[in-house]
């Protein structure tokens, strides 16, 4: 089959794809408020993707649904994708989360923009640039936003009776008794109640660290003393976390001072951190985690690795629980192995048969 | 109070007594914490494997399984300090009581009992050792002729004895972590969860490769012994491995005629079949 053939197939079947989507836009109206320009006309379709100019499968689809229960659901496409003017439109830029976007801070009533987090992020140990202002060695392994994030979806809880997570109708029951706009009440709602706990479960903060910690290239690089993510994971936290347990500690619990952005991370040498030695004694004692934790506790080494440059007598203690393991039982399988074969064996003989 | 021979007679077969119902309770809480402790420690252990979140979940995950570790965890420690009380109550209600009325007591004498014990390793249990590597490497068609407790059931004896007092108290550490750091530098928890962890694999795989083929799956017992129910251990087996025990409690018995002649192997036992045809 010639390759001309296989063009216009192609081109038949996005003609027929774009018709597709104009018939389906005629029909239905768009659902959500923030597509005012009827993006989903086209981006509602599972299917839409193309193959971008590095050879990467590229997916356009938007799930309505997921969309509007996520953090930015008020926030219109364009109002992210400010190059986008026209539709059908051209390649389309890279977000960018600086950008001023369409909604309204309600407290000073200013445009909104996430330039806060880049300055927190600028002054954090994950700046791309140094206290002088020169740009850091290997600056490029540093991370951006979205390095970090993706859309969130919203985590509602319910506190009505007991502590649930979802939403509790009979609190919305009440909001309803002032608040007339059911998308107002129901968005509101989940923008309190998510952020009354964390976006993402500890294995995901996990997860997100380790793409940069347990890289062992970067570690390398950065002259990092662990794979932090690896390492936590030996922990008993690090092992709740993996079976989905939200009342441990993940890295941002530890490595983020109380009160303060998480995305002023700082250096363990910095006295600001809260990992800082002469700070360190406040993680563990925590009112939501070891309330009654001495100073020592929290001298507990969790990011400790089976690792002789790293610690000596971790090492050699791990070390001699394996050898004491290797060395009891593998005599006692070898005496197994000899009892079977002398069971099922028992007419052999190490004594020359006499005729 | 049910009546316990030293050798009990059902169908024409001997059944030696070996374990006493205090015993056999205590064996069996051991036995049930241990392998409940295991299904909900090594799951966190190898939390990375593919079928630890499935045993996980089956003692109710991260939320419960902590809980039914805790909880089996306590009675292994009371079962530990009741054992130890147990010991020290029969070895001086049976042993050091009588000798104090008898001879007075010595520090000495003391000594002499504890030693004597039927669990504490002597030489016999090396000689056992020599010989049971002459027998496994055919040099030889005897086994060695084992006492009432032979090296191995000394083995299954102390290595959870020691077991359970580094993880019994690494675990504790590790559930009081306040408490126990008001006294201990906070690198005592890294130390105790490797000890813990490590120490408990250890026993695991001890337990259920070594002990469970000697008391369950070799040949001459397989599918199941039983003597940690009954409490008696059928004359076969006595014969195998207790075999100077059993000639002394035999004679003891007045039942000299029926001792049955050692464990052999079947050439041995092929040649005396050859001389009596």
């Amino acid at each position: 089959m010639s390759t001309t053939y296989i063009r216009k197939f192609r081109y038949a079947g996005i003609v027929m794809f774009l018709m597709l989507c104009m018939l389906a836009g005629t029909s239905a109206s768009p659902a959500d408020a923030s597509d005012i320009t009827n993006c989903l006309l086209c981006h509602k379709y599972p299917g839409i993707s193309r193959v971008d100019e590095e050879g990467k499968l590229r997916l356009f689809y938007v799930n309505e649904d997921v969309f509007n229960n996520s953090v930015h659901m008020k926030v219109k496409c364009e109002g992210c994708h400010t190059d986008i003017k026209k539709i059908p439109h051209d390649t389309a830029k890279k977000v960018d989360c600086l950008v001023e976007c369409h909604i309204t801070e309600p407290s000073t009533e200013t445009k909104f923009s996430h330039r806060d987090v880049a300055t927190y992020l600028e002054k954090s140990v994950h700046s791309t640039k140094d206290e002088k202002g020169q740009p850091k060695e290997f600056a490029e392994d540093l991370p951006s936003c979205k390095e970090c994030h993706d859309n969130p979806l919203y985590r509602p809880l319910s506190f009505f009776k007991s502590q649930t997570p979802g939403i509790s109708e009979d609190a919305l029951g009440r909001c309803r008794t002032c608040h007339k706009k059911e998308e107002f009440i129901y968005r509101f709602y989940n923008h309190i109640t998510s952020r009354l706990h964390k976006t993402r479960i500890p294995l995901n903060i996990a997860e997100v660290c380790a793409r940069c910690h347990d890289n062992p290239d970067i570690v390398a690089r950065h002259n990092l003393s662990t794979r932090a993510a690896f390492s936590y994971g030996e922990t008993f936290h690090g092992k709740a976390a993996k079976y989905l347990s939200e009342k441990i500690p993940d890295c941002l619990d530890c490595h983020v001072k109380k009160g303060t952005s998480v995305h002023q991370m700082l250096s363990h040498e910095d006295p600001r951190s809260s990992i800082h030695k002469n700070n360190r004694s406040n993680i563990c004692s925590n009112t939501d985690c070891h309330p009654d934790a001495s100073q020592k506790l929290s001298n507990y080494a969790v990011h400790a690795e089976f690792n002789l440059e790293q610690s000596k007598t971790h090492y050699f203690f791990t070390l001699f629980f394996i050898m004491l393991t290797g060395g009891t039982l593998l005599p006692l399988m070898g005496i197994i192995f000899l009892d079977l074969v002398r069971r099922f064996f028992p007419n052999a003989s190490m004594k020359r048969r006499k005729k | 109070m049910a009546d316990y021979p030293f050798i009990r007679t059902i169908n024409g077969k001997k059944y030696f007594y070996r374990f006493t119902v205090n015993q056999r309770i205590q064996h069996l809480i051991l036995a049930v914490s241990v392998v409940v402790l295991v299904l909900t420690g090594m799951p966190l252990k190898f939390h990375d494997t593919s079928w630890a979140p499935y045993l996980y979940a089956l003692f109710g995950g991260i939320q419960a399984a902590p809980i039914v570790h805790k909880v089996f965890g306590s009675i292994l420690v009371i079962l530990f300090i009741f054992h130890i009380f147990y010991l020290i109550h029969i070895i001086y209600r049976g042993q050091i009581l009588p000798m104090k009325k008898r001879e007075g007591l010595t520090v000495k004498n003391v000594l002499l009992v504890l030693v004597r014990q039927p669990l504490v390793p002597n030489l016999k249990d090396a000689r056992d050792i020599g010989d049971l590597m002459k027998y496994l490497f055919y040099f030889t068609n005897e086994r060695p002729k084992g006492d009432k407790f032979t090296w191995k059931e000394k083995f299954d004896y102390w290595a959870p004895f020691w077991g359970m007092v580094i993880i019994g108290f690494s675990g504790l550490v590790l559930w009081n972590k306040e408490i126990a750091t008001t006294i201990l530098p906070g690198e005592a928890l890294n130390f105790s969860l490797i000890a813990h962890s490590d120490e408990a694999l250890l026993a695991a795989l001890f337990l259920f490769i070594w002990h469970w083929y000697n008391v369950h799956f070799n040949i001459a017992v397989f599918p199941m012994g039983n003597v940690f129910i009954t409490g008696y251990l059928p004359e076969e087996l006595m014969v195998e491995e207790h075999y100077e025990y059993y000639v002394k409690v035999m004679t003891e018995a007045g039942l000299e005629n029926e001792i049955l002649p050692p464990h052999e192997s079947h050439e041995h036992e092929s040649q005396h079949e050859g001389e009596s045809s």
